[in-house]
């Protein structure tokens, strides 16, 4: 198996109450790569994420992460989950504790670390995501910009061989979005592999070494983001293009 | 004895005023042991009520041992049963049955460690529905970002969920508190000196019922009114009265 394969898809199929929301998906992402996932609401792009670390259970298929079955029953997730890190949308930082209690409630109980290396390690990620300065504000009273960049921040400290985002823009106000963006470009840079479901395809332009385009639960086209936005094969995808380009 | 019961005024409130002087360590004694019940109830019954709350809402997933999956569904049943049971049936009609029982079995307890056995388990069911509302009411997010950093679904529960849900629930714990000061009088089933069977005991002596009791009354009023202020005090300083915001973030897509 190639050793910079980091995660290996095969056939994965998932439905909800009998609706099928992903009809076979194949797809592989390799080390350092960035693999924006575009594509129209209700394409199954976000479940798809979603599957990669089984927050979605997948009906059948096949998952390799680093060479481990997800799908196999004794494989144990917990463990792999600690290497995959996620963004959510609606940022879902722990409402009770202030930005950096958040980020070392996982290496205090997961990585059995410290208090004070927990801590250093929380204000390295901070300081990186731009949020050194809020690392005791509460929750509460960051904007989403702010929120989203602490939850990058949380992910990062379980030092995470993968960072899924899902959506991460689309929650905020317009003026934040460049913060949330950069903040990703600038992981990008450092060679994180990233999977990102987005809307961003100027994002997806400058960033991705691979565009997958999704339309109802199957992989329609995918390419390097020059070949995809300059010379779309599918009509699905020229479509789907056209639509989001222009407004 | 003809001379002491002359001694005690004919008029209502001179009756009243009467009583509570004359019996005033017995009405004492009363409170102490109404509040005791009160509070060994609500706090005891709010640590169980934690097991059961918890043990009511696993769902059973494809990645359970076989052993994990029945013990969850077991757990599952017992806890709905045990909350239907007790919340379903009157606090007296509990009394009467494990007092009794465990005196059959030939365990001799005392009034008040049954009483406090039963206010209690009793308590346990209310409580153990508060905290699972508390725990619906946290935004699903919250366990999915935990699960996702590789915690169990028991330490997302422990590390992330129980400690908002208590938060939120902390008003409505209180709530059965008050509760508890008032309904725990149906323990004096069981012969129990609390306020409602001093009361009684003291009131008998003269046959003047009417007054003792609205001394009783006036007594159990002034422990739920300073309780009420007191646990609103106590929400003030933990900031329970500003919920934890179920939504992380206001603008929803």
């Amino acid at each position: 198996m190639d050793k910079n394969l980091v995660i290996s898809i095969k056939d994965l199929k998932k439905s909800f109450d009998g609706v099928p929301v992903l009809k076979g998906i194949r797809m592989d992402v390799y080390e350092k790569e960035v693999v924006c996932i575009i594509g129209a609401s209700g394409s199954g792009k976000t479940t798809l994420l979603r599957c990669l670390n089984l927050l979605n259970e997948p009906n059948e298929g096949s998952i390799l992460f680093k060479g481990a079955e997800l799908m196999d029953k004794k494989t144990d997730i917990n463990t792999l989950r600690m290497k995959i890190g996620m963004v959510f949308q609606q940022f879902n930082l722990f409402n009770n504790k202030n930005a950096i209690d958040n980020c070392t409630l996982a290496p205090i109980h997961l990585l059995k670390m410290d208090k004070q290396s927990a801590n250093r390690l929380a204000l390295e990620r901070l300081e990186e995501v731009g949020m050194k300065d809020f690392a005791h504000a509460k929750v509460s009273s960051l904007s989403g910009g702010q929120r989203q960049r602490v939850a990058i921040a949380r992910a990062l400290c379980m030092n995470p061989d993968v960072m899924l985002f899902d959506e991460p823009t689309s929650a905020l106000d317009p003026e934040m979005v460049g913060e949330v963006l950069s903040v990703m470009k600038d992981l990008a840079r450092n060679g994180m592999t990233m999977v990102v479901v987005t809307h961003e395809m100027g994002f997806a332009k400058d960033v991705a070494n691979r565009i997958i385009f999704m339309d109802e639960g199957v992989i329609v086209e995918e390419g390097t983001p020059s070949s995809m936005f300059s010379n779309p094969k599918e009509a699905r995808t020229k479509e789907f293009l056209k639509r989001i380009l222009t407004n | 004895m003809g001379i002491f019961i002359q001694t005690i005024p004919k008029d209502f409130f001179g009756g009243a005023w009467y009583l509570f002087r004359e019996y005033f360590p017995l009405f004492v004694q009363g409170v102490g042991t109404t509040l005791l019940l009160a509070f060994i109830g609500t706090v005891m019954g709010f640590f169980l009520s934690l097991i059961f709350a918890v043990m009511k809402i696993q769902k059973v997933d494809w990645r359970d041992t076989k052993a994990g999956a029945v013990f969850k569904t077991a757990g599952k049943t017992f806890s709905s049963m045990y909350i239907t049971f007790f919340r379903g049936t009157p606090m007296i009609v509990q009394a009467m049955i494990f007092y009794y029982l465990f005196r059959t079995w030939g365990i001799l307890w005392s009034p008040l460690v049954a009483g406090l056995f039963v206010v209690t388990i009793n308590t346990t069911a209310y409580i153990a529905e508060v905290i699972r509302g508390g725990i619906a009411s946290i935004d699903p997010g919250q366990m999915e970002a935990s699960r996702s950093l590789g915690f169990n679904q028991a330490q997302s529960m422990r590390l992330v969920i129980l400690p908002q849900a208590v938060k939120n629930s902390i008003p409505a714990i209180g709530n059965e508190f008050i509760v508890n000061i008032k309904d725990t009088a149906v323990l004096s089933v069981i012969g129990i000196i609390d306020l409602y069977n001093a009361t009684r005991m003291a009131s008998g002596v003269f046959y003047r019922y009417t007054e003792g009791f609205f001394v009783a009354a006036l007594i159990y009023l002034f422990l739920t009114y300073t309780s009420s202020k007191i646990l609103a005090l106590v929400e003030k300083k933990l900031d329970a009265n500003k919920k934890i915001s179920v939504k992380s973030e206001p603008n929803e897509v």
